[in-house]
């Protein structure tokens, strides 16, 4: 769980262990306080009673007030006097109800008799004012919990605000993009600590990145140019009027390895390149458009070997790509598929609303279909394929998330690819 | 034709120059930026050839230079860099063709063959080559007077041969000719032998010659004695 909630539940939950404990003993200290204090005032009531009584006759007034009534019995019409505080419930005319009283008896000698003095303090108010005060203070503590618990979440957040925004930043950052990838100041020195290290660390990456492509540029650049003169002075030769046939083969063998090592060269390029996003342009792309002029580059192909194109375009599919990788990926297909169809065989082409497929008729596969888009495996015997074909196919629909599949069934091999990101 | 060739790889240029020098054009080479832009300040030429990436300075500056002395002449530009952008520019500020690194001389002579008639015949351009008549700005070809329907892609293999007349021109030439750079152009060899194949026998059945000799194991020559 997010660290802000722990801590809050850890807080809560001992801020209420810690609330119902004290509550519970704070109430049963003030309780305690508020009989200590009315015990106390009836002392005192006591001992002027008896001081009045000592200075004074028996009054025949009849208090009103409960509180002020003063109960005198003789000693010896009863039997077992209270001699202490007791807590009972009297009936109060005035009010019409029962009311909790808190009683204190005793006896004193007056006139050379014993009297038993009953006097009374109602606790109705005293316990109102308990309930009262309880409410107070639990009104009280429990603010200032929430006020503590608001407090503290507040000021959390904020020391934590930077931190998610850094991880909100680390998950958009991409090394193609070359946006800024900057990160906010924090007074946490931990989090500061993290941005700084973070950005160094992006800094190294983009760094490296920048490097590695520029290597791979240069590599490709170098190479091609060995090449280039390999290929021309070959070419020369071959005009050499006084060879024999086999000093021709043989210089077009080293001319045929040196085009296959720049085609090699370029594709594997490519590869990286795709791989490493260098292709970020998006347009909106017309796939049949593609597939088309596709078919009309290769059509005396298609003518020559008798084969019949079928086409079942439903309606286009509307995706963003880099135009140039969209012609490479429909153009490795289409000629894969006439390459390896047969004689007055069928090449059809489907396009529905989020899905092309490629089929065409063809012998069994040589090759396992796991191995299928590897790198060199290739179904052709003939030493020109490179066998990348397939690999640049499975590498744009990669960085597509487009889903590629094979399949093979009745005679007919079908490549399908879903654009359907979902 | 006057051909001016700016490359900084000696070898190479040699190649070239050897190559065109066969053709029977003349040809200069200068290996640095600021030698090429004293040539073509002083001297006029119908065509250059101009690497990209020289040791002094970038190949498309001189083209803009030309442009700005409102120069016209053939502009063909040769770069190891195969980058969509470099092409899109190089073609923007008014270069011809881009060529990548490494290419086929063949593919060269054929664009320079290509601006030479466009320079030579202004929009009137044909070529005549015997009894065969060819009209590229229609895409029409005759053979003795007579129209002979050729599909795109024969169309482009019998102006690339002649052309490139009695050269030795390999498989891989004209599959890169015809296909250009797409990858693993595998089995095209076979395509080739079927494009052959079928443009020959549409050239013969009008009655015209057989110039298209098989080079065994190498590939093919358009063969005029």
């Amino acid at each position: 769980m997010k660290l802000l909630t722990k801590t809050s539940l850890n807080y809560l939950s001992v801020t209420l262990f810690v609330f119902l404990f004290s509550t519970i003993a704070f109430y049963y200290l003030l309780r305690h306080q508020v009989n200590q204090n009315i015990n106390i005032e009836l002392e005192k009531r006591k001992n002027n009673i008896v001081n009045q009584l000592l200075s004074a006759h028996e009054s025949n007034a009849t208090p009103t007030n409960q509180n002020e009534k003063v109960v005198i019995t003789p000693l010896n019409q009863i039997v077992s006097p209270q001699l202490s505080f007791y807590d009972t419930i009297i009936f109060e005319h005035n009010e019409k109800k029962y009311i909790p009283f808190r009683q204190l008896g005793f006896v004193t000698n007056f006139n050379n008799s014993a009297y038993y003095i009953q006097i009374y303090k109602s606790l109705e108010e005293t316990d109102n004012l308990i309930i009262r005060i309880f409410f107070i203070m639990t009104i009280l503590v429990v603010s200032i919990i929430i006020i503590l618990l608001i407090t503290v979440r507040h000021t959390s957040l904020k020391a934590w605000s930077v931190f998610y925004d850094t991880i909100k930043k680390i998950n958009n950052y991409d090394i193609n993009s070359h946006h800024d990838f900057s990160l906010q100041q924090s007074e946490v020195k931990e989090f500061d600590d993290l941005n700084r290290v973070l950005k160094s660390m992006t800094e190294r990456i983009e760094k490296d990145f920048s490097n590695m492509k520029e290597y791979t540029e240069n590599a490709s650049h170098e190479l091609q140019t060995p090449l280039a003169i390999i290929n021309s002075k070959m070419e020369l030769l071959l005009q050499s009027q006084n060879l024999d046939e086999k000093q021709m083969n043989a210089i077009a063998d080293a001319y045929n390895a040196s085009n296959r090592l720049s085609k090699l060269n370029k594709t594997l390029l490519l590869l990286a390149k795709i791989e490493n996003r260098q292709f970020p342009e998006s347009k909106l792309i017309n796939h049949i458009l593609l597939i088309e002029n596709q078919l009309e580059s290769l059509e005396d192909l298609i003518e020559s070997k008798r084969i019949k194109v079928i086409k079942r375009f439903d309606n286009n599919v509307s995706i963003h790509m880099n135009p140039y990788l969209a012609e490479i990926l429909l153009a490795n297909l289409i000629k894969n598929a006439i390459r390896h169809n047969l004689q007055n065989g069928d090449l059809i082409i489907d396009v529905a609303h989020d899905r092309i497929s490629i089929s065409n008729t063809g012998n069994e596969l040589k090759i396992s279909k796991e191995l299928l888009f590897e790198r060199f495996h290739k179904q052709s015997s003939s030493p020109e394929s490179l066998g990348l074909g397939l690999a640049i196919v499975q590498k744009i629909c990669e960085i597509y998330s487009f889903k590629v599949d094979y399949n093979f069934e009745n005679n007919i091999h079908t490549f399908s690819i879903n654009m359907n990101k979902k | 034709m006057k051909i001016l060739i700016i490359e900084d790889e000696h070898t190479l240029t040699d190649s070239i120059v050897d190559y065109l020098h066969e053709e029977g054009h003349i040809c200069e080479a200068v290996y640095t930026y600021n030698n090429a832009i004293e040539k073509i300040e002083i001297y006029d030429y119908d065509c250059i050839v101009v690497d990209i990436n020289l040791p002094d300075g970038n190949g498309l500056d001189i083209i803009r230079q030309i442009k700005k002395n409102a120069q016209s002449l053939g502009i063909i530009i040769i770069s190891a860099r195969n980058s969509l952008e470099n092409k899109i520019e190089g073609l923007e500020i008014g270069a011809d063709n881009y060529l990548t690194k490494p290419f086929h001389l063949a593919e060269l002579n054929a664009h320079l063959k290509s601006i030479n008639r466009r320079i030579k015949f202004n929009g009137n351009e044909h070529l005549i080559f015997n009894e065969i008549k060819i009209f590229p700005n229609e895409h029409l070809v005759f053979v003795n007077e007579k129209e002979i329907k050729l599909t795109k892609k024969e169309y482009e293999l019998l102006i690339f041969f002649i052309s490139n007349k009695n050269k030795v021109i390999t498989k891989s030439g004209l599959a890169e000719h015809l296909w250009g750079d797409f990858m693993d152009t595998a089995d095209s060899f076979d395509f080739i032998y079927t494009h052959i194949k079928n443009l020959r026998s549409k050239l013969i059945k009008e009655g015209c010659e057989d110039y298209i000799k098989t080079v065994h194991g190498v590939g093919y020559k358009f063969y005029i004695s």
